[in-house]
């Protein structure tokens, strides 16, 4: 598994531009988002533990991105495997499934946590974003078991391109919704009243909750950590379990090969 | 870990079928290999060769009959291990890496050690003498070369059962030369080669025809 993320350490450092681009990507992000806040100023919004909007919203960026790696890197990657013919090469070595599915997942993953502390650093440094509160172990609890309960949803994205090949798309348009009703970008109680319940039930909202809090208060973000943790232990063997019936469905049609 | 069957074959087909849909590709393939066969397989363009490798490498599932690589079925971890492809060679390396970096990804892949790995692959740059094109990387590489470092991949550690692609088709005399070469070197190895080219052939123990 460890020499799947060092290859695709490789392979990204290989684009050098892109894979600094890519870096600071976020920081565009939070550029926008300041100066949004700076217009409007102060909201009534409840934004959780969050100080001010700005706040509030710099910590969705840096946990969405966590979140998309977590959840589409592996669709995209497998989607590359397809398109560049290596994935039948990969599959075709003694590697278990579980080994194929959190091989590739395991680079964007890592890159996106690092990006996820790169921008709240920025944010810290030159927005205004106060960290004085924060519980750093708090911080790298939930960014770390985020991205593994998440990391269930890319599996099952991996599976779906393993048998529909453009599963990919679909993979990016659910974890922004997921985002968008779980709180990432704004706070859950500006939803419609309809919504408002399916945002309470996302994984990500704990995500979003518990970041908040390890952040601006330093404390509460126990609970967040523990749900993400159970959802991890369900989802994550469910979604090894179907990319591996994928992977037998493709072997068997003989479309490991084809994109 | 055994490499062979109880009747001491490396690899054992009984009543192989593929179909894709309605067409059907291989029909009733019984084919057994021991340790140091060579074998071709051969058959015009569309009669199946690379179809059957593919299933002995477990990419592809039979549609019918079994496959065994040594005691396990075809596809199944035990048998990736014992098993060394070389298919399709075009597509199946990662074309920004250098042709090392590849070697050295799918050599830690199978032994996990590091230096382990590190030490497959120096020897089969050596024995193919890829120094001087293993360090480009694979998407500046010709045709020829990259069918070098399939074999050197398919080689690393020395599988017990080889399966070999038109092996030969981009190689230029010498290149051929170190491939046979090697094989010669590998006297336990199970060898099968899917081919039409009559050099490969002749270099082989036993030919089986595939219908079109």
């Amino acid at each position: 598994m460890a020499a799947v993320v060092r290859r695709d350490y490789h392979v990204a450092r290989s684009y050098r531009l892109p894979f600094v681009l890519d870096l600071f990507y976020g920081v565009i992000n939070l550029v926008v988002f300041f100066f949004i806040s700076r217009t409007f100023g102060d909201t009534a919004a409840d934004l959780d533990a969050a100080p001010d909007y700005f706040s509030f919203a710099a910590v969705g960026i840096a946990l969405m991105i966590v979140l998309a790696a977590a959840s589409t890197g592996l669709a995209a990657r497998i989607r590359e495997e397809q398109l560049t013919g290596t994935l039948e090469a990969l599959v075709a070595q003694p590697l278990t499934t579980t080994e194929v599915a959190l091989g590739l997942a395991g680079f964007p993953f890592l890159f996106a946590i690092v990006r996820a502390g790169f921008y709240i650093l920025v944010a810290a440094a030159f927005m205004g974003l106060d960290i004085s509160e924060t519980d750093w172990i708090g911080f790298a609890s939930v960014l770390l078991v985020a991205g593994v309960a998440l990391s269930g949803l890319g599996v099952l994205f991996g599976a779906l391109v393993l048998l529909v090949k453009r599963g990919e798309v679909l993979a990016g348009m659910v974890t922004t919704g997921m985002g968008l009703v779980s709180g990432a970008f704004f706070p859950v109680s500006v939803l419609p009243d309809w919504l408002e319940p399916l945002g309470a039930i996302m994984p990500t909202r704990f995500a979003f909750d518990g970041l908040r809090d390890a952040i601006f208060r330093g404390e509460g973000w126990g609970g967040d950590v523990l749900a993400l943790t159970g959802f991890a232990t369900l989802s994550l063997p469910l979604a090894i379990f179907v990319f591996h019936e994928a992977l037998r469905h493709a072997r068997r049609t003989g479309s490991l090969g084809q994109y | 870990m055994s490499a062979v069957t109880t009747n001491g074959a490396v690899l054992s087909i009984r009543g192989l079928e593929r179909r894709f849909g309605e067409h059907e590709v291989i029909r009733k393939l019984d084919l057994s290999l021991g340790p140091g066969e060579r074998v071709a397989l051969w058959g015009p363009n569309g009669s199946g060769k690379t179809t059957v490798l593919r299933c002995i490498a477990g990419t592809i599932a039979p549609s019918g009959g079994e496959i065994r690589v040594g005691p396990h079925p075809a596809g199944e971890l035990e048998a990736r291990r014992l098993v060394g492809a070389s298919l399709s060679q075009e597509r199946s390396f990662y074309l920004r890496l250098s042709g090392h970096a590849n070697l050295l990804f799918f050599a830690r892949v199978r032994f996990g050690d590091e230096r382990e790995a590190a030490r497959h692959v120096a020897a089969v740059e050596e024995e193919f003498e890829l120094g001087e094109f293993a360090p480009q990387r694979v998407d500046r590489c010709s045709s020829g070369m990259i069918q070098q470092l399939g074999l050197g991949r398919a080689l690393l550690g020395d599988p017990a059962l080889l399966l070999l692609d038109e092996p030969t088709k981009s190689l230029d005399a010498a290149a051929r030369k170190r491939l046979w070469s090697a094989l010669e070197r590998r006297p336990g190895t199970a060898v099968l080669m899917a081919t039409h080219l009559e050099e490969d052939l002749a270099r082989c123990g036993e030919r089986v025809q595939l219908p079109v």
